[in-house]
């Protein structure tokens, strides 16, 4: 299989590709956000690798006590490569917010909307959530909630923020745009998750967290494979057939993938793809940001 | 070496230093990667970075160190009689002088490479004479056409120097990106079948996330491997090579004498002029 990678030469890419970036941009230290699954604990062993311990900052920002063993999880990640940690409790934002605009209500925002504040915390994952597309909106401002905290602490501590949108994720768009899928710099984006998993053996990722079922931690019980119908192992073979190989659907469909699973990653693609691009400018002058004014990201770095 | 993208001076100093050490190696020449003094992925940085190799300063600075050893280098090329024509191109520097300068003409553009966008293509691949017998340059993608080896071949070439700045892509389970492993196999091919010393500088570092993936190398005129510089990895790669194997090379397999290049040529002219057919 041709997604087998050699780990200590992966690692060795990575994390000169952390040390590099940083460095060109007048950085030493790192921060990310520690969730307690597989990807951010993998991004933080490289962190730890490439930077030393003491220059990685690891968030751990759960919403109340809900999925307090993914927070043990993350602690456990943190210990395991040695490097600082921070617990950030986004429950009192999220409900602040959500007590204002309830998670139940949809349609346009009228003034009466606003101020139903009872000044409490009211809103409890799972209960009052207006349903799934409640659910979504939830987890969506859970997520740029942690990316607000992330660029803070950023800031504050002259520190990048490492990515952990594995490429899995990023080619279906499993993520929150502004959300988990803003960053500085991100070291697994051309991993699949079938990837990553086997560069947390390498990295020495505690074994628990390796054997963890993959879950956004939208609601309890949520698991990623469950929501998409499919496992990684399937969904990564169909999308290095699609994206590596570059073959068609038809042929990917030949090689004995099921049409409806194929479809529905396709689908999922063409979907996403405004979540893996800069937003389209109006085009009016003659030399345009996006169009034709063109100079690497690196520029002067 | 890992050069600073759109810095034209700090890239000097390296070059300056890299030279240093070098000539206490007891070099006689000296391979840089392409577009050494520039960076690669330059994009609209290109104009702003062009030199004209008969005025420019460094070109006086590195011309009048060459007359103590030779100096392979990539830069941007905009000579004042062809205003606005930027090329990717390579000089060759010997005895305080320019030998030649060759113009990448192989622009790789697709996928992850954009070349044609910012640079005018090149249109000769001519070999020249140096202190050490006669030569031919490439550049990056050039090496991967063998067109630009049978030109280089058929010009007599007895060593041909290859400046790269090739990205590092693919993996598998062995170490090395895959596409190293391309380089290297035309790198042994064109040794043996070209019966030349087959030198090939690649750089190392990131550029907006790219790896480029060293790996230097020579070949020699038998094909076998001279020694690779480690992957990723900054290195000075110091290798000896002796001259009198292209000779041995030959005599052993007269591939270069019973070479037809009349024949390449009419038959090339036949495809040529097919092409509206």
């Amino acid at each position: 299989m041709a997604m087998t990678l050699n780990g200590p030469f992966t690692i060795r890419v990575l994390t000169a590709f952390i040390r590099e970036e940083l460095a060109k941009a007048g950085f030493s230290k790192a921060v990310l956000g520690l969730s307690g699954g597989l990807d951010s604990a993998v991004c933080a062993g490289l962190a730890a690798r490439a930077l030393g311990p003491k220059s990685v900052l690891a968030l751990i920002m759960p919403y109340g006590t809900s999925f307090s063993a993914d927070m043990d999880d993350a602690r456990e990640a943190a210990r395991a490569f040695k490097i600082r940690s921070l617990v950030i409790d986004i429950a009192p934002m999220v409900d602040a917010y959500f007590a204002a605009f309830p998670a139940g209500r949809s349609g346009w925002l009228r003034k009466s909307d606003h101020g139903r504040s009872t000044g409490r915390s009211s809103m409890r994952l799972g209960r009052d959530d207006g349903g799934s597309a409640g659910r979504v909106r939830i987890g969506n401002k859970m997520a740029r909630e942690r990316m607000s905290i992330l660029y803070d602490v950023s800031a504050r501590e002259k520190a990048l923020i490492l990515g952990t949108s594995n490429k899995t994720e990023l080619l279906i768009g499993y993520g929150t745009i502004h959300g988990d899928m803003a960053c500085a710099i991100n070291p697994l984006g051309d991993l699949y998750k079938t990837q990553v998993r086997q560069l947390a053996a390498e990295l020495g990722v505690p074994a628990k967290i390796r054997a963890k079922q993959p879950t956004a931690g939208l609601w309890a019980g949520q698991t990623d494979e469950g929501e998409l119908g499919l496992t990684y192992a399937e969904i990564d073979k169909i999308l290095y057939a699609l994206v590596d190989e570059r073959e068609s659907r038809a042929e990917v469909i030949a090689g004995g993938f099921k049409k409806k699973a194929v479809d529905m990653i396709v689908a999922r693609m063409k979907a996403s793809e405004f979540k893996r691009q800069m937003p389209p400018v109006a085009k009016i002058s003659s030399r345009t940001i996006g169009h034709d004014f063109l100079y690497p990201y690196d520029w002067d770095k | 070496m890992t050069p600073v993208l759109g810095d034209v001076r700090k890239n000097l100093e390296l070059h300056l230093k890299t030279i240093d050490r070098a000539r206490r190696e007891k070099a006689d020449l000296l391979v840089f990667p392409e577009l050494s003094l520039t960076g690669y992925k330059l994009r609209d940085i290109v104009e702003t970075v062009a030199l004209d190799p008969e005025r420019a300063r460094e070109f006086r600075d590195l011309k009048t160190l060459s007359k103590d050893i030779g100096l392979v280098f990539g830069f941007v090329e905009e000579r004042p009689s062809e205003k606005g024509m930027f090329y990717n191109a390579a000089a060759f520097l010997a005895g305080g002088r320019i030998l030649h300068v060759h113009r990448k003409v192989f622009l790789p553009t697709f996928g992850m490479f954009e070349e044609m966008k910012f640079f005018a293509p090149g249109r000769n691949f001519r070999t020249f004479d140096t202190p050490w017998g006669k030569m031919g340059l490439m550049i990056c993608r050039d090496f991967l056409h063998i067109s630009a080896h049978y030109l280089l071949f058929a010009g007599g070439a007895e060593t041909t120097l290859t400046i790269s700045a090739a990205p590092g892509r693919g993996l598998s389970e062995h170490e090395g990106f895959t596409s190293s492993r391309m380089w290297e196999l035309m790198g042994e091919s064109m040794g043996r079948f070209a019966q030349a010393f087959v030198v090939y500088c690649n750089r190392v570092g990131f550029e907006d996330g790219v790896a480029f993936a060293g790996g230097s190398f020579v070949y020699t005129p038998m094909g076998e491997s001279a020694g690779r510089a480690a992957y990723l990895e900054p290195a000075l790669f110091v290798r000896d090579i002796d001259l009198r194997d292209v000779r041995k090379a030959r005599k052993a397999w007269p591939f270069k004498r019973d070479d037809r290049p009349e024949v390449t040529l009419a038959a090339l002219e036949r495809i040529v002029h097919g092409y509206d057919a």
